[in-house]
């Protein structure tokens, strides 16, 4: 009779986990996926991304209870997902990364001409953004997501908010600078 | 709000527009569908432990507490110091004696002794020829038959037999 009560009670804490972990989903999963593709900057990559991340999840959902910032753990999880993955991936052509992104950007109201030089210019950006140093060009990324603070993104990158905002200044800097630099020569 | 765009009109233009298009990139909207194939994914993945995992979750839920956990390692541990001890005890070790008793050796010390000396059977004492003697009265010889092997008793008592001389 006990057995028979506790394996009802695992079953409904089973149904309830799944409950949890399916809102988690609907709720984050786009985020995730943004934030995926920051740094993949595939589709399809990104979406593998997420999907590991919430595998992750269900294999630690005994502990979602214990968490108390779902959307930045997520984060962080995601996260290490796709600098791993990029660190792994780092032989794809870059060309790749601008088609991608070119099949992805908004297109409405620009000419044809237009459409080529803004690709132009965010290919071109990306290629700087790629050449800051790994710390910096973390805080960028994560800097450009309008719904994390300082303070999160500390807490993803595990260091501490005046660290962030150092690195956020010597970024800015660094990719000024070799901005300036690609514009002035050919 | 993030707080890194109040200051996107400072000094490093260049950055800002870089910044730009970083948040265009961060701004673009999942594609279609994206949660449901998340769910389907998580669906089709195994379940942790079900195998080696024991079937009445009553026990897991025991386990989970921390004094149970305690309870189980202090058992464990038990166990096996108990071993270790029921090992030991059954060992019996030799008594270790206080002073080093030297044997004694059978000559004295610094002589040989007979210990390893490979001791010979002795033999059987082999046929003797007595030499022909020749009476001088007959003229015959009289040989004294001898047995091979078989000793007299002038042979047993050492001397040699011989006829007598007239």
């Amino acid at each position: 009779m006990e057995i028979v009560e506790s394996a009802v009670h695992d079953e409904a804490r089973q149904h309830a986990e799944e409950a949890a972990l399916a809102a988690l989903v609907d709720q984050y999963a786009s985020t995730l996926y943004r934030v995926a593709f920051s740094v993949l900057r595939n589709q399809q990559d990104a979406e593998d991304a997420v999907q590991e991340a919430f595998l992750r999840v269900l294999r630690h959902r005994e502990t979602l209870g214990e968490i108390r910032d779902h959307r930045v753990w997520l984060v962080r999880i995601v996260w290490n997902i796709v600098l791993d993955r990029k660190r792994r991936a780092k032989t794809r052509p870059e060309t790749d990364d601008v088609a991608d992104l070119a099949r992805v950007l908004p297109a409405s109201g620009l000419s044809a001409e237009q459409r080529a030089a803004a690709l132009q210019h965010h290919a071109n950006v990306l290629q700087c953004v790629e050449k800051l140093p790994a710390r910096e060009r973390e805080v960028m990324l994560l800097s450009a997501f309008e719904e994390l603070s300082s303070v999160e993104i500390a807490a993803v990158l595990g260091v501490t908010e005046s660290s962030v905002r150092s690195r956020l200044f010597r970024a800015r800097n660094v990719l000024a600078e070799l901005l300036q630099h690609k514009r002035s020569t050919p | 709000m993030n707080p890194f765009t109040e200051d996107r009109f400072g000094s490093n233009a260049g950055a800002h527009a870089a910044e730009e298009t970083l948040r265009l990139i961060a701004t673009l909207p999942a594609p279609e569908g994206l949660e449901d194939r998340v769910k389907a994914g998580l669906r089709s993945a195994p379940q942790r432990g079900m195998v080696v995992a024991w079937p009445f979750s009553t026990t897991q839920r025991l386990m989970h507490s921390a004094g149970s956990r305690a309870a189980a390692a202090a058992a464990i541990v038990l166990a096996i110091a108990g071993g270790g001890w029921g090992v030991y005890s059954h060992i019996q070790v030799a008594p270790v004696p206080s002073a080093l008793i030297e044997p004694q050796l059978p000559n004295g010390a610094g002589h040989f002794s007979t210990a390893g000396a490979m001791h010979v059977p002795q033999t059987v004492q082999g046929p003797v020829v007595a030499a022909p003697t020749v009476e001088k009265q007959t003229g015959k010889a009289v040989q004294v038959p001898q047995r091979h092997g078989s000793k007299t008793k002038n042979h047993q008592s050492g001397t040699r037999s011989t006829t007598p001389m007239k």
